[in-house]
């Protein structure tokens, strides 16, 4: 035992060199902000860019379950624009998701506020990649920032439109610096920022993706911004559609079902992947879509208004039976009450039978992409384009209108107006676009959404329905936090 | 001396109740608006007033006004010439039709601040007259659409069918060839031939009626062609012609259709051979219901065609 001195000693030494690693004695602490050391490399970079799709993806109502803000993103978008439309409804009258479709959203709707949250967390993750992508090598910096753009520029838009003069923050800021946060910015301001944004994906982009911005993906969405702002730059959306249609890279899939079932299609140009079966990346709409047998947590939305139905016998053409379905009794009513739509089935449903329609394995945990831009919407834009508001003759505007139509079955000559009126094109895009969120914004486009939804609001016994509910309340959690800087819309 | 004690206790024991309330009491309006007013802050989401308005559908004199105020519960209109309203979405007629007029609306909130708006409104009659369909007006679907449901002591068919109509299309485009058309024959025909054999061509349509304030007028036009002397013999007493009518009305019966004075009658009487057809434009001013009727025959000893049936709007 003479030698355990020594032991003592070197045990105790051993320890003590072994406890000696930056790590152990310095741990990162739980405050610091991890985005200031995070982005240091190419890969770091885009692995920001791809962090804010994830924004855009949304988190599946079946996977977490809160009803409170949880980023949906754009998983519960045709709440606040098809239910807002006469296209779609909710079938029950219960909860804050059975507001929208009668006019009744409040400033404390929590759809509303959630889709707010998730356009912002857009934003900020674009901003945040925008202030560190100068870590990036070189040759990517500009297209890396171009598609961070984009992204923000898909939000903003989307926010401008449902809720007016929003804040625009182009930057990172801190949750104290509220002046910025929430000083509303008007409507053209925000529209500059948007066009400049979209402009840089259009010189910087290339067409390599699908599932994320692409050039072709920016020139369609700023030919829609231009066509939506309030004096339309009608050439420069006509130049842009028909840069798009110039590249020869896009075609119309020849069965309009294959749009929605071959994922990233000759036809899509910007879609948000989901996988089925994977609850973090999986979405919830195509069970929520569901109604007669009932999947999923969320269900019976998006019901399609039997004024929808009627526009889609008398002009869908094929696109009807594969836009949507009925079941039960109302499978043999010529024109059903409560319609589900099909666009977006879970894997592996088969509808045939119109008592038993089953949903697949994983209805709750879905893959179906959702598609925000695809080329029959920008042939439609490049006529709404050239006709600039008015009826017209114009043969290369019914051209791109015809070549919609005869995918759906009509016939190239014989169906083939002399004159194409705004109308026309108004409806074509009801029919061809049903159910990917278009409707509410074609309405206010063409100037007529306080008419057309006026009608169908009287039709339906929708009694809270006045001009103000074309704009959404901006959510009372945001002007709360904001000290009174964010101000109310009319009410 | 016990019991005068006791009494003095109770006696004690009432005044200070009663003090004791009529403290609180007197403490309760000294201490009244000291709670509330603790720690409140300014208001400052003030009133903001706004409006836009439609003109509504039936009455272009009748403003709907929408209010787009914001940060306000109370609103106060005033039209003018001491009309006013306390509704939120009023609506307003200015009875003395076109014109521009100042609508002052006062928005107020809860702690009565407001904020005034005056804006100068456009009364302006935009009328746009009801578009007419008629159905099958080029006759290629034959005599559909143009029968009287009953005709006493005559025929509901209308016309002859024929394939020698008109070269143009219904929409004015040159087919290259004859159309299908209608046709009037001497057995057929009206005036000295009246029999019940006599043919009506009959179509009830609904227009944009007339008023007090608005004649609208609207143009019945169709082209007609008459045999010559050359390609058939024979002239009717008082001319080979077609006469085109705008009834006042709807009817079933042929035979009341008849009876009665049209709103506008033309009598076409150009001669000029078959397949070289006149092009027709009746004006007329429609009745207060809205509800009028055409109706086409013919007076000739020769074929006589008519094509290309249409009702518009005039200019």
């Amino acid at each position: 035992m003479k030698y355990i001195k020594f032991l003592i000693v070197a045990i105790t030494g051993f320890l003590f060199s072994s406890c000696d690693s930056d790590e152990f004695l310095n741990p990162l602490p739980d405050s610091a902000i991890v985005a200031e050391t995070f982005f240091q490399s190419d890969a770091d970079v885009l692995a920001g860019l791809i962090g804010i799709y994830d924004a855009v993806q949304g988190v599946n109502e079946n996977t977490e379950s809160s009803n409170a803000r949880y980023n949906r993103g754009v998983q519960l978008e045709y709440l606040l624009t098809e239910h807002r439309s006469d296209n779609t409804r909710s079938k029950t009258l219960e909860g804050s998701r059975a507001d929208f479709h009668r006019y009744i959203v409040e400033d404390d709707n929590i759809q509303s506020e959630d889709y707010w949250q998730s356009m912002y967390e857009i934003i900020f993750r674009a901003n945040n990649v925008l202030k560190y992508v100068d870590n990036a090598e070189e040759a990517n910096l500009n297209k890396y920032s171009a598609e961070a753009k984009f992204l923000r520029a898909y939000a903003y838009f989307n926010l401008v439109r449902l809720y007016g003069a929003v804040p625009l923050v182009t930057t990172v800021v801190g949750p104290t610096e509220k002046e910025l946060l929430f000083t509303r910015v008007e409507e053209s301001k925000v529209y500059e920022q948007i066009i400049a944004d979209l402009q840089e994906g259009v010189q910087h982009l290339d067409d390599k993706h699908k599932s994320r911005a692409s050039k072709a993906a920016a020139q369609g969405m700023l030919a829609k911004v231009y066509l939506t702002l309030p004096t339309p730059n009608y050439a420069g959306a006509k130049e842009l559609c028909e840069a798009i249609i110039g590249t020869g890279n896009l075609e119309l899939e020849e069965n309009f079902r294959d749009v929605f079932y071959k994922e990233l299609n000759n036809e899509i140009i910007f879609a948000i992947q989901y996988l089925s079966g994977n609850p973090d990346e999986s979405q919830g709409f195509s069970s929520e879509f569901t109604s007669y047998k009932r999947q999923g947590r969320q269900d019976g939305l998006n019901i399609v208004n039997p004024n929808l139905a009627e526009d889609f016998i008398a002009y869908g053409g094929n696109r009807t039976a594969v836009s949507y379905a009925a079941f039960g009794d109302d499978a043999d009513l010529a024109v059903p009450e409560n319609a589900e739509v099909i666009k977006f089935l879970p894997d592996g449903s088969d509808i045939s039978d119109s008592d038993l329609p089953t949903y697949g394995d994983s209805p709750a945990n879905a893959g179906n992409d959702w598609i925000i831009l695809r080329y029959s919407d920008v042939l439609l834009m490049h006529a709404e384009a050239i006709m600039e508001g008015q009826n017209t003759t114009e043969a290369s505007a019914i051209d791109s209108y015809m070549k919609v139509r005869a995918r759906a079955g009509f016939d190239a000559v014989d169906d083939r107006p002399n004159v194409l009126t705004i109308d026309d094109l108004l409806l074509e895009r009801r029919v061809e676009l049903a159910f990917e969120n278009h409707r509410f914004f074609d309405l206010l486009r063409f100037g007529v959404a306080h008419d057309v939804l006026s009608a169908h609001a009287e039709e339906m016994g929708y009694t809270s329905y006045n001009m103000r509910r074309l704009i959404l309340p901006i959510p009372a959690r945001e002007i709360n936090l904001s000290d009174g800087i964010l101000t109310q819309n009319p009410q | 001396m016990k019991n005068q004690l006791n009494i003095f206790r109770y006696t004690m024991m009432a005044v200070v109740c009663l003090s004791v309330v009529f403290l609180s009491v007197s403490c309760e309006s000294a201490f009244e608006y000291e709670l509330p007013e603790a720690g409140s802050i300014e208001d400052t989401s003030l009133p903001v007033a706004a409006f836009t308005y439609i003109p509504n559908a039936e009455n272009f004199k009748t403003l709907e006004f929408n209010n787009l105020s914001t940060e306000s519960i109370k609103y106060f209109w005033d039209f003018g010439g001491g009309n006013t309203s306390t509704d939120k979405d009023p609506s307003y007629t200015f009875v003395d039709g076109e014109g521009s007029y100042p609508v002052t609306l006062i928005a107020a909130d809860g702690n009565d601040e407001t904020d005034t708006l005056t804006m100068m409104v456009d009364v302006v009659d935009k009328f746009v007259p009801l578009p007419v369909t008629i159905f099958n007006g080029d006759f290629t679907d034959s005599q559909n659409d143009w029968k009287f449901t009953s005709f006493t002591g005559g025929t509901t068919s209308p016309f002859n069918s024929s394939s020698d109509g008109s070269w143009l299309n219904y929409d004015g485009t040159d087919n290259g060839s004859k159309t299908k058309g209608a046709k009037w024959t001497k057995s057929t025909s009206a005036g000295a031939y009246l029999s019940s054999n006599t043919r009506y061509a009959y179509q009830a349509i609904i227009v944009s009626p007339s008023n007090v304030e608005r004649d609208v007028k609207y143009i019945l036009e169709y082209e007609y062609a008459i045999k010559t002397p050359t390609e058939q013999a024979g002239v009717a007493p008082g001319g080979n012609r077609v006469i085109s009518e705008i009834l006042d009305g709807h009817f079933d019966d042929g035979a009341d259709a008849v009876a009665t004075t049209p709103l506008s009658q033309y009598v076409g009487d150009e001669v000029k051979g078959k397949t070289s057809f006149t092009l027709v434009e009746q004006e007329f001013t429609t009745n207060e219901s809205g509800e009028v009727a055409i109706m086409i025959y013919a007076v000739t000893d020769v074929d006589l065609y008519v094509d290309n049936v249409k009702v518009y709007a005039a200019k």
